[in-house]
Order: structure tokens, then C-alpha cells, then sequence
């Protein structure tokens, strides 16, 4: 196992956001975790990342190391957001350099890594460019640039399409599962979009009052209802069939 | 475009004429009504400031010391302590007190922490006025960058942190580059506060701590015109100069 939790709680007040949730998250897997906003899903992921600390719990990684007391810059689990949050006075090349300077590498090898990423994120030429000359999907690509390059243990992902409109998300989509198999990515993927959560994930997990409910195979979560597939699947055959009629 | 250049012109003279008008009083010998120019003219009264011979040069270099210090030290706490309000629970009170000290006028804050001043044995020297004007400058320094810290900046701080640096690498990396443009601002404005303070000074300073602002109003007051004219000139070069220096940050956007 890449990660495993167990029973975290969390509450905010009187609001239980988490209740005695466990997961476990195996090597190079994306486990997809869906929910409706609010639902506890940021919340999960920065107790994962340690950037929130549970009520009660505990975090492991691999080799059964607790990482509940490391702070968040030791943990190598790197969280982002559905924002890109580029660094607004480094370009594009210094945004994702970013992680390997803050581990004093060597300038050689962090110019060789740099390029190398710049060239499988298909961002060629742009290395000069400032944050806020790129497109939506192009700051997504230098944000997951500069998480890849550093080469976390897990990476977080908090809804980090919702921003873009739906062809860069198609396109994000596709390139997040090409690279996710290139670099043997163990992540979690948060999002709210049903189609989303099946297309990323190689498990599909579902939040909802505070606890987690896994399901082993996409026929176990299609099979488990209230996941809104068949209403989908019931919408586009409804749209297919008035096509058909008035043709 | 014609008009525009023309009002820029009428503009640009509008604010060199005080200065201009204040360089040639410095320099004027004898100067008296209905001439329209010095009837002759002196450098000894600047040879005399440059040659250490005139107070002015003590009050020069003591006003500095202190409003460098009071811009350095209230431009880099104002920052931290923002960042602490920013975050805090209690957000809104921490505001509301940062307030205070200009609800008040600074004279009247003066005279009634005079009494703090007095029993701490800062009453009537450099310390006690820094510190005087520290209690202005800080809180304006914080109201100031309280406009910076937003949750999109916590979302990056956080972001740095996992993605290996520590609180100071979050400061040296992204949060002191980011506000690079508000910090050189909060250290102009905070220079100018404590440059041209005159009755918090006063007051703690007793007429013992005799700033470059205290020397010009004496001088106007004893009627010595030419002297008043130096002092001044002494008085408006050091923000002209940092206004110089800092344009591209203080009237320029860079993202």
C-alpha cells in the first residue's frame, strides 16, 4: 500500500465532516473520490497532505512510516488545487523549477529535468512566458509540471479541471491519464462530475455524511446506484430519442 | 495630444515652482521686496551645511536615522503581524485597534502615552521618538498589507509547503518576491511619516531630538527666511530621491 488512513474524524465546530473514515491507496493507483460541494472532500485531502489536522486518526505511508506528526513540507505528498496558483513573478520555466530549487539541486540537472517535463507537457516554447500570458489549460499544465518534476510519493488532486471550459477539460483529462501512466502516479482525485470520476480513476470512491464508501470495480459503483449514471445514461437516451423523432 | 502636453506642463511646473522657488531662496544674499530676483547671490550657507559647521547637517543626518529606521522596521513587522491578523480568528478587532492610533490625532496620542515615555526614560531622546512614531507608522503599515493576505495567498502558501518548503523558504520564494511592489510603497509611505512628523516629536522628543521638520518650523518662526529656505530644501530632496528610485514600482503594475 501506497497510503493508508484510518478512522479519521473531523469536525468543525458542531459540523462532523469526517466520520471514523478509513482508505487505503494503493501503488500507481488514481482512486477517484466523488461528493457534492461541501461534502468534506478539500477537508480529506489536506489531512492527507497535512495541511489540516484530524480531530483523530492517522496517516501512513508506505513502509508503515506515521506521517501524522510530519509537517506538510516533510510529507512529499503534494496537494493542488483547482486553481493552478502559478507564481506570478517566475515564468513558466522558474514556476516549474520551483520544487527542485527548494531542494537546492544542481542547476545542470535541474535544467535537463525542466526541459525534459516542459517537453512531455507539450509546453515547448513558452518557457519564458509569465503566468498571466497563458490559458487556462496551460497554467494547469506548468502546475502539474511542478508537482511532477519534484516526484511526490502521492499527488492530490482537488477538482483541478473545474476551472476550465469543456474542451481544455477533455484535453486535460486525456493528458492527466497518459502522464499519470508515464510517471506511475499514485494520486487521489477529487471531483464532483460523475464522468470525470470514472474516466480518471482506477477506483471509484464516494463521500457522503462523512465516510467513505469504496468500490472495488466500476461494475461494483454502477451496480451500488445513487451515482447518478443511470440518470445520465437515461437523459442522453431521452435527448438521442427526441433527435430521432423529429428527424 | 497638444492639450494634454499642456496641462502636463502646467502640471509639472505647478509642483517644480515650490521647489525651485525654495533652491534659489537657499542660495539667495539679499532678497528684498519689490525685486522679483535675489539682488546677489551666496553658496555659504550650503558650503557651511556641507562642511559640518552649520546644525542643519546634524538634523539632516538625525531625521534620516530615524525615518529610515521607523520605515525598515515598521515595513517589515507591519508584513509579519498583517499576516497573523490576516489569519486570526479574531480578525476584525486585531483591524479596529490597528485604527486607533488615527482616530486620535497623533498629537493627542502623544500627549496622553507621554506619561509611558516619561517612566521608560524615553522621553527626550532618538529612542523614545522612534518608538513614538513607530506606534503611527506600524499600524499603517499593517492596515496597509492587510489588503495583500488573501485565502488564494494562504492556498499558496500551503501549495509551497507541500511541495517541500518551509516557512522561510514560503517568506524568501514567493511571499516577500509577491508583495515586492506593496513592501517598497509601505517603506516610501512610512519614510514619509516619520520624515515629516512634527508633534508626536515634539512632544516626546521635548525639543531635545531637533529633527530636519523641527528645524524648518524654527526658522520660520524666528523669521530667518533664508535658513528656513535651506532647511526646507534639505526637507523635500530625500522623498524626491526615493521617488525617483522607486516610480516603476510605485506607479507601475507588474502582474
Amino acid at each position: 500500500m501506497s497510503l493508508i488512513a484510518q478512522h479519521i474524524s473531523k469536525a468543525f465546530k458542531n459540523e462532523q465532516v469526517l466520520d471514523d473514515l478509513s482508505l487505503q491507496l494503493k501503488e500507481h493507483e488514481t482512486l477517484s473520490i466523488l461528493g457534492r460541494s461541501g461534502c468534506g472532500k478539500t477537508t480529506l485531502l489536506k489531512i492527507l497532505a497535512g495541511l489540516e489536522t484530524p480531530n483523530e486518526g492517522n496517516v501512513r505511508l508506505k513502509k508503515g512510516q506515521n506521517v501524522y506528526s510530519l509537517p506538510a513540507h516533510k510529507r512529499d505528498i503534494v496537494y493542488l488545487y483547482q486553481e493552478a496558483l502559478l507564481f506570478p513573478h517566475l515564468n513558466v520555466f522558474e514556476n516549474i523549477a520551483f520544487g527542485l530549487r527548494l531542494k537546492k539541486m544542481d542547476e545542470t540537472e535541474i535544467v535537463d529535468r525542466v526541459n525534459a517535463t516542459i517537453q512531455r507537457l507539450e509546453l515547448e516554447g513558452m518557457q519564458d512566458k509569465m503566468p498571466h500570458k497563458l490559458s487556462g489549460g496551460q497554467k494547469q499544465r506548468v502546475s502539474f509540471g511542478r508537482a511532477l518534476i519534484t516526484d511526490p510519493s502521492i499527488l492530490l488532486l482537488d477538482e483541478p479541471f473545474g476551472n476550465l471550459d469543456a474542451d481544455t477539460r477533455d484535453s486535460m483529462q486525456q493528458l492527466f491519464k497518459r502522464i499519470a501512466e508515464e510517471f506511475e502516479i499514485t494520486s487521489v482525485f477529487v471531483t464532483h462530475n460523475v464522468k470525470e470520476a470514472i474516466l480518471m480513476g482506477d477506483r471509484i470512491a464516494k463521500l457522503k455524511n462523512g465516510q467513505l464508501r469504496i468500490y472495488p470495480t466500476l461494475k461494483a459503483f454502477l451496480d451500488a446506484g445513487e451515482n447518478m449514471v443511470q440518470e445520465e445514461i437515461e437523459f442522453w437516451q431521452s435527448i438521442s430519442k427526441t433527435k430521432q423523432n423529429n428527424n | 495630444m497638444r492639450i494634454k502636453s499642456f496641462w502636463a506642463k502646467v502640471v509639472a511646473v505647478t509642483f517644480c515652482f515650490p521647489v525651485a522657488y525654495l533652491l534659489l531662496l537657499s542660495v539667495a544674499g539679499h532678497w528684498i521686496f519689490p525685486h522679483v530676483l535675489p539682488q546677489s547671490l551666496t553658496l555659504h550657507r550650503w558650503t557651511a551645511l556641507l562642511t559640518g559647521t552649520n546644525d542643519l547637517f546634524g538634523s539632516l543626518i538625525l531625521s534620516l536615522v530615524i525615518a529610515l529606521s521607523v520605515a525598515t522596521i515598521s515595513t517589515f513587522l507591519g508584513f509579519f503581524t498583517s499576516r497573523h491578523i490576516a489569519y486570526h480568528q479574531r480578525r476584525t478587532i486585531w483591524m479596529r485597534l490597528s485604527y486607533f492610533p488615527f482616530v486620535l490625532s497623533p498629537v493627542i496620542y502623544a500627549a496622553i502615552i507621554y506619561y509611558y515615555f516619561i517612566r521608560l526614560g524615553l522621553s527626550g531622546n532618538i529612542f523614545g521618538v522612534v518608538l513614538g512614531q513607530l506606534l503611527i507608522a506600524y499600524p499603517y503599515s499593517v492596515i496597509l498589507f492587510s489588503g495583500f493576505w488573501s485565502d488564494r495567498i494562504r492556498n499558496m502558501e500551503q501549495l509551497v509547503q507541500t511541495l517541500g518548503g518551509g516557512r522561510w523558504q514560503t517568506y524568501k520564494r514567493v511571499l516577500l518576491p509577491m508583495a515586492q511592489g506593496l513592501l517598497l510603497v509601505c517603506f516610501f509611505q512610512t519614510f514619509l511619516i516619520s520624515w515629516f512628523e512634527y508633534g508626536l516629536t515634539t512632544i516626546i522628543g521635548v525639543g531635545k531630538v531637533q529633527t530636519l521638520t523641527l528645524k524648518v518650523f524654527q526658522y520660520i518662526n524666528a523669521a530667518n527666511f533664508y535658513h528656513a529656505a535651506l532647511s526646507s530644501s534639505l526637507l523635500v530632496l530625500p522623498p524626491i530621491i526615493l521617488l525617483y528610485f522607486n516610480k516603476k514600482y510605485l506607479f507601475k503594475k507588474h502582474w
